[in-house]
C-alpha cells in the first residue's frame, strides 16, 4: 500500500460519517423557513377567518352565541329577494368598470403627450386618491342632492326647469352612486396607465410614425398593446373596489336606499350583520362575496398567465 | 429613391444647445453617405431631422429635390432603422415587417409577397411566426433591417444600427448591410460613431463634431488627407500620431525638429503646403503605419524609448517617446528605471514578428511621403488643395 492510499484510510475509518442533506433538500428547507412568516400570517388572518365564516354560516350567530343550525341558512338566504337585489346591483354597477377604465386611460394618454401644465393636471387627477371617500361620498351626495352643486350647474346653464335628485329615486340612486365610484377610480387607474405610458419605449412610437403610422393608429396598435397588462391590472383593482371598497361611499351617500336600490352585496352583509344581528347570515353572504371576487382574481390571474 | 440636401441646417434645442449648426451635405441617390463623430456631435439629431421626428430650428432640408422641413414622418417615405430596432415586441416578425404596407392599405396577399422578399434576402424566413423577444440581437437587427427594405422607400435612415451587436456579428452585419444597400440602390444615411463601420461602410463619410461639418470625403481620402487635426485624429486605429513640433522649411529640405531631434522631409512640402515662417510650430502628423523601425546607423531618425507595447495577433502597437539627448543617458541606463513608463509621442504599428521590449531604445524614421502638417492654433490642414 502506497503511504498516499495508507494515510486515506486511516482518514476514512477514523472520521465519523455525517449524513448531510443535499444542497437541493438544503435549499427546499431554508425556503420553507423563510415563507413560514407569511404562510403563517396569510393561515392567521385569512385562512381562519374563511374557515370561521364557513363555519358561521351554518350557524345561527347572534355575535356572542352562535347555535348550530346545519344547511338551512343557505336555503333561507338563496329565497332571500335581498340577495338577489345586490348581485343585481353590483351586477349593474359593473357597468361603471369601462367609465372607471377608458377615462383615465384617456386622461392618462393626454396627460403623457405633456401638454402645458400637464403636472398641475396630474395632481389635480390624483387628488381624489388622496382624499377618504368618506369625504368624497358627502361631497358626491351634496352635488347630487336636490339643492345641490348638479341642480345649481343645470340652472346656471339656462335649464332651470329642470330638477335632479338622483339620490332621491330607485331608478337613478344607483347611477350617482357609479359616477361616484368612476370618480374616486379616476386618480389611481391614470396613475397607473401614466406609469404604463413611462414604461412604453418612445422609439416604438417613432418607428411607428416612420412606418406610416397616425396618432390613432399608434395608439391602436402599440400604445394599446403596450398597457394591455396595465389595463388587465386596472380591471382588476377596479372590480374589487366595486364589489369591496364601496360601503363608505353607500353609507354617506344612501343608506343603501331609496329601499334597496343601493344596497350592494358588502353593505348587505353589513346590514345583515349589524342591523338584524343575523351575523350567521352575513357571514353566509361574506362567502358568496368572496367567491364572486376569487373568480374575478383567477379569470384575471388566467389572462395574465396566458399573455407571457 | 431620392437624393437629400441639408442646406445650412441647425438645430438649436432649449436656448442655445445647437445640435446641429449649419449643415450642408448632399447625399447622391444610391449612396450611401455614413455620418460619424463622437458622442454628441449632433449626427443622430442630424438623421432624427431626416426622418422628421424633430423639428429644425433653421435651414432647409429636401428629400428628392422637396424640401420636407414641415412634412410629417409618415409622409417622408423614408423608413429608418433604430440603434435598439423599435421591433414591436406585441407583433410577430411577419406583423412588425408588414406593419407599415398594413398602413399604406397594401392588400393582405400583396403585403405577404412583400414580407416574403424581405424575409428571404434577409434570410428570415424561418423565423417570421416569432417574437421579437424569442430572436437573437443578429435576427433582430435584420428584422429591422427588413421593417425598412419592405417599404421601398426613398431613402434609409441608421442609427447605429449595429453597436448592440458583438464584434463578431457586427462585422457580418456591416457587410451584409452594405450588400443589401447595393442591392436596392437606394440613398442611405447611416449614423455611427465606429470609424472603422465608417471606412469600412461609406461611400462616402461626413465627419461631425460639435454639431459642425468637419469634413465629407471617401473613406480614403479622409483618411488620406484629413482637412483638420480632429479628423486625423478620429479616423483611424490606432489614431494619427500629432506632434506639436518647430518647422523649417528650406529650399531643397523641410527640417521638423522633434525635441532636440531633427528631421528632414522631402522639398516638395513646402510647395504643397502653406508651412509657418521657419521656427514657428505646426502640428505634424504621423499615420502608425508611417513610423518605421530603422537601424541608428541609418540618417534621419529619431531616437526613441519603447514605452509600452500591445500585442494585437497581427501586429503591434508600439508607444514611442521620443529622446532628447539629456534624456539619452537616462533611457540606456539598464536599471531599475528601466522598465518606468514615461509618456509616448509616437505610436508605430509593427509586423507581429519585431521583438522590441519595454525600454529598448530604437531608431525610427518617418515615411517622407506620408507627413501630415496642421495649423497649430487653429488644428486645419496647411495643404494648400484643401480637401
Amino acid at each position: 500500500m502506497s503511504e498516499r492510499s495508507a494515510h486515506m484510510s486511516v482518514m476514512t475509518s477514523s472520521a465519523p460519517r455525517v449524513r448531510r442533506m443535499t444542497l437541493r433538500r438544503r435549499r427546499q428547507v431554508a425556503g420553507f423557513l423563510f415563507a413560514l412568516p407569511a404562510i403563517a400570517l396569510v393561515v392567521g388572518f385569512i385562512g381562519v377567518p374563511i374557515g370561521q365564516a364557513v363555519y358561521y354560516s351554518f350557524t345561527q350567530w347572534n355575535g356572542l352565541t352562535s347555535t348550530w343550525i346545519g344547511p338551512s341558512t343557505w336555503a333561507q338566504a338563496f329565497h332571500n329577494s335581498n340577495l338577489w337585489t345586490a348581485l343585481e346591483n353590483n351586477a349593474l354597477l359593473l357597468l361603471a368598470v369601462p367609465f372607471a377604465l377608458g377615462l383615465p386611460l384617456g386622461i392618462a394618454v393626454l396627460l403623457h403627450q405633456r401638454v402645458a401644465g400637464w403636472r398641475i393636471f396630474r395632481s389635480i387627477y390624483f387628488l381624489p386618491t388622496a382624499i377618504s371617500w368618506v369625504v368624497l361620498g358627502l361631497v358626491a351626495e351634496r352635488f347630487f342632492a336636490y339643492q345641490g352643486t348638479l341642480n345649481s350647474i343645470i340652472h346656471a346653464l339656462g335649464f332651470s326647469h329642470v330638477n335632479t335628485n338622483m339620490l332621491g329615486y330607485e331608478s337613478t340612486a344607483l347611477s350617482a352612486l357609479g359616477i361616484t365610484f368612476v370618480f374616486t377610480m379616476i386618480g389611481t387607474n391614470t396613475m397607473l396607465f401614466l406609469t404604463g405610458l413611462a414604461t412604453l419605449d418612445p422609439s416604438l412610437e417613432e418607428a411607428a410614425r416612420i412606418d406610416g403610422a397616425g396618432s390613432w393608429r399608434i395608439f391602436r396598435s402599440i400604445t394599446l398593446p403596450h398597457l394591455s397588462r396595465f389595463i388587465q391590472l386596472a380591471f382588476v383593482m377596479t372590480v374589487i373596489a366595486l364589489f369591496s371598497a364601496l360601503f363608505s361611499l353607500i353609507f354617506v351617500m344612501t343608506g343603501g336606499g331609496p329601499g334597496y336600490a343601493t344596497t350592494t352585496m358588502e353593505f348587505l352583509i353589513y346590514q345583515t350583520g349589524f342591523n338584524q344581528g343575523d351575523f350567521g347570515t352575513a357571514a353566509l353572504y361574506g362567502l358568496i362575496l368572496f367567491v364572486l371576487t376569487g373568480i374575478v382574481g383567477v379569470v384575471q390571474l388566467r389572462l395574465i398567465g396566458s399573455n407571457e | 429613391m431620392a437624393e437629400i440636401t441639408f442646406d445650412g441646417v441647425t438645430k438649436i434645442f432649449g436656448d442655445d444647445i445647437r445640435a446641429v449648426d449649419e449643415l450642408s451635405l448632399h447625399v447622391a441617390d444610391g449612396e450611401f453617405m455614413v455620418l460619424v463623430g463622437p458622442s454628441g456631435c449632433g449626427k443622430t439629431t442630424a438623421l432624427r431631422m431626416l426622418a422628421g421626428l424633430e423639428d429644425i430650428t433653421s435651414g432647409s432640408l429636401s428629400i428628392g429635390g422637396a424640401v420636407v422641413n414641415n412634412v410629417l414622418p409618415k409622409d417622408r417615405d423614408v423608413a429608418m432603422v433604430f440603434q435598439n430596432y423599435a421591433l414591436y415586441p406585441h407583433m410577430s416578425v411577419e406583423k412588425n415587417i408588414g406593419f407599415a404596407l398594413k398602413i399604406r392599405g397594401d392588400s393582405k396577399s400583396e403585403i405577404k409577397r412583400k414580407v416574403g422578399e424581405a424575409a428571404a434576402i434577409l434570410h428570415l424566413t424561418d423565423y417570421l411566426e416569432r417574437r421579437p423577444k424569442a430572436l437573437s440581437g443578429g435576427q433582430r437587427q435584420r428584422v429591422a433591417m427588413g421593417r425598412a427594405i419592405v417599404r421601398s422607400p426613398q431613402a434609409f435612415l441608421m442609427d447605429e444600427p449595429l453597436s448592440n451587436l458583438d464584434a463578431q456579428l457586427r462585422v457580418e452585419m456591416r457587410l451584409e448591410i452594405a450588400r443589401i444597400q447595393r442591392i436596392l440602390g437606394v440613398a442611405t444615411v447611416y449614423v455611427t460613431h465606429d470609424q472603422v463601420e465608417a471606412m469600412t461602410m461609406g461611400d462616402r463619410v461626413a465627419v461631425l463634431r460639435a454639431g459642425k461639418l468637419q469634413q465629407v470625403d471617401t473613406p480614403q481620402d479622409l483618411y488620406d488627407h484629413p482637412a483638420n487635426e480632429f479628423v486625423a485624429g478620429f479616423m483611424g486605429s490606432p489614431p494619427m500620431n500629432l506632434v506639436r513640433c518647430h518647422v523649417r522649411p528650406g529650399d531643397d529640405r523641410v527640417e521638423v525638429d522633434f525635441g532636440d531631434q531633427t528631421i528632414e522631409l522631402p522639398w516638395h512640402y513646402t510647395s504643397s503646403h502653406e508651412l509657418p515662417a521657419s521656427g514657428l510650430d505646426v502640428v505634424v502628423g504621423v499615420r502608425p503605419e508611417d513610423v518605421i523601425i530603422t537601424d541608428a546607423s541609418s540618417p534621419n531618425t529619431i531616437k526613441t524609448r519603447v514605452e509600452r507595447r500591445e500585442a494585437l495577433g497581427a501586429e503591434i502597437l508600439v508607444h514611442l517617446s521620443h529622446l532628447d539627448s539629456s534624456a539619452d543617458a537616462l533611457a540606456n541606463e539598464q536599471g531599475a528605471l528601466r522598465d518606468i513608463s514615461r509618456r509616448s509621442s509616437l505610436v508605430a504599428k509593427m509586423g507581429p514578428r519585431v521583438q522590441v521590449a519595454v525600454g529598448d531604445v530604437l531608431s525610427v524614421q518617418i515615411s517622407p511621403e506620408h507627413a501630415h502638417f496642421f495649423d497649430a492654433t487653429t488644428g486645419v490642414t496647411l495643404r494648400k488643395r484643401k480637401p
